[in-house]
């Protein structure tokens, strides 16, 4: 029961906030900050949405809740900072203790995303993880399949931008 | 938009279709704007975005068709058939008009796996007809997948050689509406544009920025459950479909704001992945639609 009071309060913070953000809304008229304020708008709604929805799941299951689901704060801002953050987590870092571990090609065709397995893919001798990658839905992108090498269609598709690399975490290498 | 963010007023879509319509109406009245011919042309396709056109609203298909434009020729709403039907098609041609097209272009055989009329004795072909009236248009709108890319015409084996209408017309501007279908909102406000305000602000693949500049998953009502690794198994479970396939991710376009059927509902809004109609290279490279071998473990495998 604390648990829902918790949520309960969180939804209190989030409609004070809208509030807040509507009122500004109305008086400011530099439309760069306007787009900033609407973008948490609709990430105070959406959560909103989100928590009401699960509450309602938590309600029909008659479940206690796990707090561990809910471990995704609410973030405060400050609103002299200038930019207002996403409710989108950062992608993960790149470096981790397993990043180092070494795949044949063979190796690789293992993590294709079924069965729950993770989804891998090689660009340029690195193997990434694309599980959660949002461009990966069901571990396929644009007609192709997670577990395997494709240094050529990211040089040909992406121009071999590095910058989209750069935010997918590394599991190791391809040898 | 500088203070009509908020009140006093009201932003449904009613609210601003009604502006739109009083604005036209004015603007003609005044003689600001002119009624402008409008061929739509029916290539190699279903015949699906007239349908979905039909059920526009805001502005609607009959007010678009008696208020802004003169239809001179379309091959599912017009009264004439036969040779004159191509006989208003050809008349039209030789004065100022816009041009709409949806469906592919076919190819093959020289244009002759699409025939749309006969001219002169002669089977009129898609081919035939994109060409030479997209030389002579004022403005072209590319209507739906197959137009704007090939669409489902040119999915795999492609037997008709079909390809999109820019690469017929490759040194035309075309404004490109992808979507299988169209959402009405997108062609009669893209065209409600062209006759109010002249051609849209367009991104650099030449779809209009008003209704095609957000990714889907941006404005996900379920991008909570996304952003937190909740995900749904099955079709009807109400969380995150992404790892059911879910399109949403790669296709830039409004449905999530906008919604179908008179702005009643969309795909993930009744539980199924959104497919990526909208997105260039439907529907092979958004295959396969829906994955179930993702999320279900099998034990001992």
């Amino acid at each position: 029961m604390q648990n829902i009071e918790m949520i309960r309060m969180q939804i209190n913070y989030l409609v004070t906030q809208s509030r807040y953000d509507i009122n500004t809304l109305s008086t400011m008229s530099d439309t760069s900050v306007n787009q900033q304020i609407l973008q948490r708008l609709w990430d105070a709604l959406s959560t909103i949405h989100f928590l009401t929805e699960w509450l309602v799941n938590q309600e029909k299951a008659s479940y206690h809740i796990l707090p561990s689901q809910l471990s995704a704060p609410v973030p405060s801002w400050n609103l002299n900072q200038g930019q207002i953050p996403s409710i989108t987590p950062l992608p993960n870092t790149p470096i981790s203790q397993s990043n180092q571990r070494t795949f044949t090609i063979g190796e690789l065709a293992k993590f294709n995303g079924k069965n729950g397995r993770p989804a891998y893919v090689a660009v340029n001798g690195i193997v990434y993880d694309v599980t959660t990658n949002r461009a990966w839905a069901a571990a396929t992108h644009f007609g192709l399949i997670a577990g395997k090498d494709y240094s050529q269609e990211f040089a040909s598709c992406h121009d071999g931008k590095q910058s989209i690399l750069a935010t997918i975490p590394i599991v190791g290498r391809l040898v | 938009m500088k203070g009509q963010i908020l009140v006093p007023k009201s932003l449904t879509n009613e609210a601003i279709a009604e502006r739109l319509t009083s604005t036209a109406l004015k603007n003609i009245k005044k003689g600001i704007i002119k009624k402008k011919p409008l061929i739509y042309l029916e290539l190699n396709g279903c015949s699906g975005n007239i349908i979905s056109l039909l059920n526009g609203q805001n502005p609607d298909f009959e007010y678009t068709l008696n208020s802004m434009v003169d239809l001179c020729y379309c091959n599912s709403l017009m009264a004439a058939e036969g040779d004159r039907a191509i006989e208003k098609l050809i008349k039209a041609m030789n004065e100022e008009f816009i041009l709409a097209v949806e469906g592919a272009v076919a190819l093959k055989n020289n244009g002759l796996y699409n025939i749309i009329g006969s001219w002169q004795g002669k089977p009129l072909t898609g081919l035939h007809a994109a060409k030479m009236l997209g030389e002579r248009a004022s403005h072209i709108l590319a209507v739906g997948a197959c137009a704007t890319h090939g669409g489902v015409s040119a999915a795999k084996p492609n037997p008709s050689q079909s390809v999109g209408l820019q690469q017929v017309l490759p040194d035309k501007n075309m404004i490109k509406l992808p979507g299988c279908p169209v959402h009405p909102d997108w062609f009669l406000g893209t065209l409600a544009h062209l006759l109010l305000y002249g051609e849209p602000e367009t991104d650099n693949l030449n779809r209009p920025l008003m209704f095609y500049s957000t990714i889907i998953h941006d404005r996900c009502p379920r991008r909570p459950f996304f952003d937190r690794g909740i995900f749904a198994e099955k079709l009807g479970d109400q969380t995150c479909l992404f790892k059911l396939g879910c399109r949403g991710p790669v296709t830039r376009v409004d449905c999530p704001t906008r919604q179908w059927n008179g702005h009643v509902n969309w795909p993930i809004g009744d539980n199924t992945p959104c497919i990526g109609c909208a997105q260039f290279g439907f529907p092979d490279a958004m295959a396969p639609f829906i994955s179930y071998d993702t999320t279900r473990v099998v034990k001992n495998e």
